[in-house]
This record gives structure tokens, sequence and C-alpha cells, in this order.
């Protein structure tokens, strides 16, 4: 797979390349121009010599000498690792002192003095070549002064020149890189704020992103991504209406329905239609409870937030009104069904219909799963930051196993032999959750039966 | 009694006036908004039972409609939408009672009841519960037709519970009650009452429970 691509490597290296080629281009051309200044310094010093050795020329008796000291010849090479090198050559040509064979100048001329580089002894070497008219006098003739040396002082010298002009270079590119580093860092800050801010998002937050913090090269981007989630919340929103009403249109002729069925029960005389006619009823009050679900679900979910009113309320007070509702039904399955509250009130802030129906389906399903002759307890107490509300049953409770895999929608934990369309859970989590709490299942305090366990952030 | 059931969906409009008529009311029913409005204006009914999504002209402005010309008669709505917003519109609008489909029929003929003696009695009337009866008028108690003896307390508490049969009354709901006489009734003190009320009442029968954090419950009798 190809490595994905960072703004902030792409960067590094569209300046990295261009400069690593030009640094090396100009690094050629520094060695030269470092080369040329070495060589024009030190041909001067080779002339020097030879102009030196040149004094040292005398005509004695029309004999050409050449008077060359040790300490004279050591003198010219001072200071000078390199190989010395010279050669005296008459006017015929003849070899009068120095170096036998030193190459000749490729162009000889008198007139000039003329440097060259040649091979001596298999060392490259540079020479300078100089015609001295014998006694000052061109027409008696000319010496040819040579002066060489060995290449290697001075390209050791221009390598050291063009290194030290390299080097600062180098640190000038790789502060450029740092810099491109740090500056795309930073230009980059508020897109990694961003990205923190979305990370960090529920999936229920469906809200526009903040556009003005964020450089305007990335805010039609942002605006994008607001017009997408807009057009989400949008989609989801009519969706949700869509079951809503529905849910809705569906209650008015399930109310005939259960009228009828109800009065039916009334007057019919056989067992046979009695018997009939109840399980009508039944199924009647299952639909009605599976359309009462799915409009609480609809209101709970993500992008639902239009259809819903928040506001702060008395969760103590809500739940022992809900629960006093519930009183009539408990009698009839023979439950015990109690209220405990340490608090005056319980301030949270959230849609009451929701709370509510949250309550509802927790207590249907103590009061549905508890055997007769059971218990079943609402609780509203405080925590640090929550206020937590909880119904707890000494009914067969649910096996650790499935604890997680009962809040799933349509999920039914088997067994029960209790008719229920396994939404109850999914419904209380997804209400707890749309209000920033959550939902938890344990077992009930004395190790038996169920305690669901509701927590909501705690508002003064 | 004359009962007007203005609802659209035949079905339960046909189950509805059945059921009433039944229970020897006189009923009417009517599918329309605009029809309903107009039959309001001359007939007198002691009880209309109202459908909130009427086609064409709507339950709340058929209400609104009749509260506007001052009738009293006692209103009871029913609405497929539950949501706080429709309630409260409906009962500043001057319903009396609402109930969302699908309900109980039972529920339904209890707060059809409730509402009639409401509309009909001028404060005092009398609450049976079995074999106990109670004069709110009279303020007197009997118990198999036998007077019962209690003290004013001890009856007002008794009077709520019988108002609320089957129904969880809490203590605040108890002590506001008595609270005309005496200056400040703790819990304490009711649960006094509700104790004397029970030893007086069980021989007959007669059950107060308690439910554990919520209040008391007079027991359904098996009679009604």
């Amino acid at each position: 797979m190809a490595k994905t691509s960072t703004l902030r490597r792409q960067l590094i290296i569209w300046l990295a390349v261009p400069l690593a080629v030009l640094w090396s281009i100009s690094t050629t051309v520094d060695y030269d121009i470092a080369n040329q200044f070495v060589t024009s310094a030190y041909d001067r010093s080779l002339l020097d010599s030879a102009i030196d050795i040149g004094k040292q020329i005398k005509v004695i008796d029309g004999r050409i000498q050449a008077d060359l000291p040790e300490v004279v010849l050591e003198m010219l090479i001072t200071g000078e690792p390199g190989k010395f090198y010279y050669q005296i050559t008459g006017p015929k040509g003849e070899y009068i002192a120095g170096h036998r064979d030193l190459p000749l100048p490729p162009e000889p001329d008198a007139d000039k003095v003329s440097y060259y580089d040649a091979q001596y002894l298999g060392n490259h070497i540079r020479i300078a070549a100089l015609y001295l008219p014998l006694e000052g006098d061109r027409n008696k003739g000319s010496v040819l002064i040579q002066a060489g040396e060995t290449v290697t002082v001075r390209t050791d010298y221009a390598r050291q020149i063009m290194l030290r002009m390299m080097l600062p270079q180098m640190v000038l590119i790789l502060l450029a890189a740092l810099a491109v580093w740090y500056a795309v860092g930073r230009g980059l800050a508020p897109l990694t704020a961003l990205q923190r801010e979305i990370a960090s998002r529920s999936y229920r937050d469906l809200s526009a992103l903040p556009e003005e913090q964020t450089p305007k090269e990335v805010q039609p981007l942002i605006h994008a991504m607001n017009e997408l989630l807009e057009r989400l919340s949008a989609s989801l929103a009519a969706q949700q209406r869509f079951i809503a009403d529905a849910a809705h249109q569906l209650r008015t002729p399930l109310a005939g329905i259960k009228t009828q069925t109800e009065l039916a029960l009334r007057q019919a005389q056989s067992a046979d239609a009695q018997s009939t006619l109840r399980q009508l009823h039944t199924a009647t009050e299952q639909t009605t409870r599976l359309i009462n679900q799915l409009l609480s679900l609809a209101r709970a979910e993500p992008g639902a937030e239009r259809a819903r009113t928040t506001e702060r309320l008395d969760l103590a007070r809500l739940a022992r009104d809900t629960t006093t509702e519930w009183v009539p039904r408990a009698l009839a399955r023979d439950i015990d069904l109690g209220f405990d509250s340490p608090l005056a009130g319980a301030g949270v802030e959230g849609d009451s219909f929701l709370l509510k129906e949250m309550l509802n389906n927790l207590l249907d399903n103590a009061i549905r799963y508890t055997q007769p002759g059971g218990q079943v307890t609402v609780r509203v107490t405080p925590d640090t930051t929550s206020i937590v509300l909880s119904v707890e049953d000494n009914g067969p409770g649910i096996p650790v196993g499935e604890r997680e895999r009962a809040f799933e929608r349509f999920h039914r934990v088997l067994g029960t032999g209790v008719e229920g369309c396994g939404l109850g859970l999914a419904i209380v989590r997804e209400i707890a959750q749309s209000h920033g709490g959550d939902a938890a299942l344990t077992t009930g305090t004395n190790g038996a039966g169920t305690l669901v366990r509701i927590t909501l952030p705690m508002r003064a | 009694m004359r009962i007007l059931i203005v609802e659209d969906e035949p079905v339960l409009a046909d189950g509805l006036t059945r059921s009433l008529r039944h229970a020897d009311y006189a009923v009417d029913c009517l599918s329309e908004g605009g029809e309903a409005d107009h039959v309001l204006t001359s007939q007198k009914y002691d009880l209309v039972i109202l459908d909130l999504g009427l086609p064409k002209l709507d339950g709340f402005e058929v209400l609104r409609r009749l509260r506007h010309r001052g009738s009293r008669v006692p209103v009871l709505v029913l609405t497929a939408r539950d949501t706080l917003d429709d309630r409260v519109k409906g009962l500043d609008l001057g319903a009396d009672d609402y109930l969302t489909k699908p309900f109980e029929l039972a529920e339904l003929e209890a707060r059809v009841r409730a509402l009639i003696r409401r509309g009909h009695s001028g404060g005092g009337s009398v609450l049976s519960h079995g074999a106990l009866s109670l004069d709110t008028a009279g303020r007197r108690a009997m118990l198999n037709g036998e007077p019962l003896d209690l003290s004013a307390r001890e009856l007002g508490v008794l009077e709520v519970l019988m108002l609320r049969s089957g129904r969880v009354v809490n203590k605040e709901q108890l002590a506001e009650q008595l609270y005309g006489w005496d200056e400040e009734v703790g819990a304490n003190a009711i649960e006094v009452y509700v104790h004397r009320l029970r030893r007086k009442l069980e021989p007959a029968g007669v059950t107060i429970r308690t439910i554990r954090g919520l209040g008391y419950l007079l027991e359904k009798s098996p009679h009604g």
C-alpha cells in the first residue's frame, strides 16, 4: 500500500530536493572558483620561484652557470609539503641545471610566462616556464627556467575552501527544512484542532463545525463538510418525522380495534370467543407498545434534536409520578412496587416525554419479568456530578454474558416466556445517551434480580 | 345524560358509541369538526368527547370556539399525539381531561363518569366504594348502611382516597387536603390518621394499601 503523503512531507520534499540539486550545482561552481583562485595564487608563487632561480644565473666566460645552493632551494620550497622541481635549459636547448627532462612547455613562447600541467616521475605536476634573456640582451639568446611542483597541495587547498563554503550552505538547507517543518505544523494547527474537535464529537452531534478560526484555504472544505452535516441531519430528521408520523397515524385505527375488542370481550358468551378476543386484545396491547417505542426511538435518535423539547426538570419528581402511574399494573400482578429517593429535587436537563418513556420501559420490563410476589424499586440518588436513576427487581435476572446484548435492538433474553419486542433496553440506552448519560445492567443488591442504572448529568 | 362524540375514525367512533350506550348514555356521533361546531351551538350536551385530529376544522379549533361562546360543557380530548405541547395546548384551550390513543375502554368510561359528575355536582356528592359510602356535602361516612364514627381529619383522608380509588394518593396530597383544619400536618400525623382509618374499615374488608415511598391506595372493591 502506498504511503499516504502528508502536506508536511510534500512541502519538505519539494523544498529539499531542488535545494539539494542547487546545492550540488553550486558545489561544482564553488570548486571551480576556489580552484581558479588557488591556481592563480600558487602559479604566482611558482613564477616567483622561477624568477628567483633566474637571478642566480650568471654567464662566466661565455658559459652559463647557475649557482643554486641547497639552502636557496630549500628556501624556495619552504612550507610546501609537495615536491619542488626545476630545470634550467640553455638557448640551444642544452641542459644546464636542475631536474633533467622536466616536460617542456607545449607552446614555447619567449615573450610570455606559460603555466601548464604535466606528468613527471609518476606525479601530476604544475609547471611555470619563463624565458630569460641572457645578460638582459635578447640577442644573446634566452635561458628557459622551469619551476614545478606537485598539485596535491593546491587541490587540497581548493578542496578545503570548497568544504568551508559547502558546510554553511548545508546548514542553511537543513535550517530551511526545519523552518518548513515548524511552519507547516503551525499552519496546520487549526486543522489539528479541528480534527480533535471532530474526533471528540459524539455521533449524535451533527452541528456545524467552526469556520472562523481556520485558515482561508481550509474554509471551503469545512464549509462543504458543514453543508454535508446539514443535509445529513435534515435527512435524518425527515426519516424520524416519517417514523413519528407513521406511529401517530397507526394509533387511531389501533384505538378502534382495541375499543371494539374490549367491547366484544364484555359481550362474548362462549369461552372460545372470549379466548380469541383476549388474544386479539393482547396483540393490540403489544402493537401499541411497539408503536410507542418506535416513537421514542425516533425522538431519542441522533438528529432528532429538533423534535425534542429540552427543559430543566426534577428527575425525582418525574420518577415518582411515573412510578405512581404503574402502581395499579404492579398490584394486578401482585408485585410490590416502591419508590425511594433522599433528594428533595434532582435537577437534570432533558425532554420530559423521553425521560418518562425511558422509565416506562424500565418499569414495564421489571413488572413483566418479575414473578408475582416479587419486588420492584425505583430510586433516584445523587452521585458526585450526576444523578442516578435505578430500577431494581428481584426477578430472575439477566445472565452476565447476555447483559450487553440486552441493550441491542430487537434482542430478547431467551427462556423468559414473556412476550416483548426487545426494544425496551435499546430505547433506554438511546434516551440516556441522548441526555449525555448512560445505562448499565447489574445484579440486584442481594445478589439476585436485575438492577438497571441510569446516570444523567446533574444540573444545579 | 347526553354525550357528543366527535371522532372521524369509524371503527373507534362505533366502539365508543356502543360502549357508552350500554352504560345508558344518550350518544350522538359526528365525524367532522365543522359539523360538530355547528351542532354544539344549538344542542346541549353533558359531555363532549373530542378527537383533535379531525379533517377540515380540527379539534383545537372546535374547542376554542366552544369556550369562546362561553360554554362550560366538560370536554374530554382524544389524541394520537402525546407530546407535552399538544397536551398543554389542549388544556389551555379549556379541555377538562385528556386521553392518548389507544386507551383502555374502562379508563375512558371512568373519566366520562368523573367528568359528568363534576359537571353536575355543585360541590357535594355521594362517593361510594363497595360497602362504603361518603357524603361529601353532609360530611359523613356510612359502612353497610351504618354511620361510621370518623373524625373530621379521618374523613378528609378517606374522601381523598375514595375520590381517587384504585390510584395512588401521596402524603403531600393528603396533607394539602387537611391543611384547612390544621396549620401543620406532618407525614407522621398522616400515618396516624391512615392507621386509625384502617382499623375502622378493616372489619368491612376495605383495604388501604401502603405503596412504598409513594403513598396510599384504596384498593378497588370487587363491586366496582
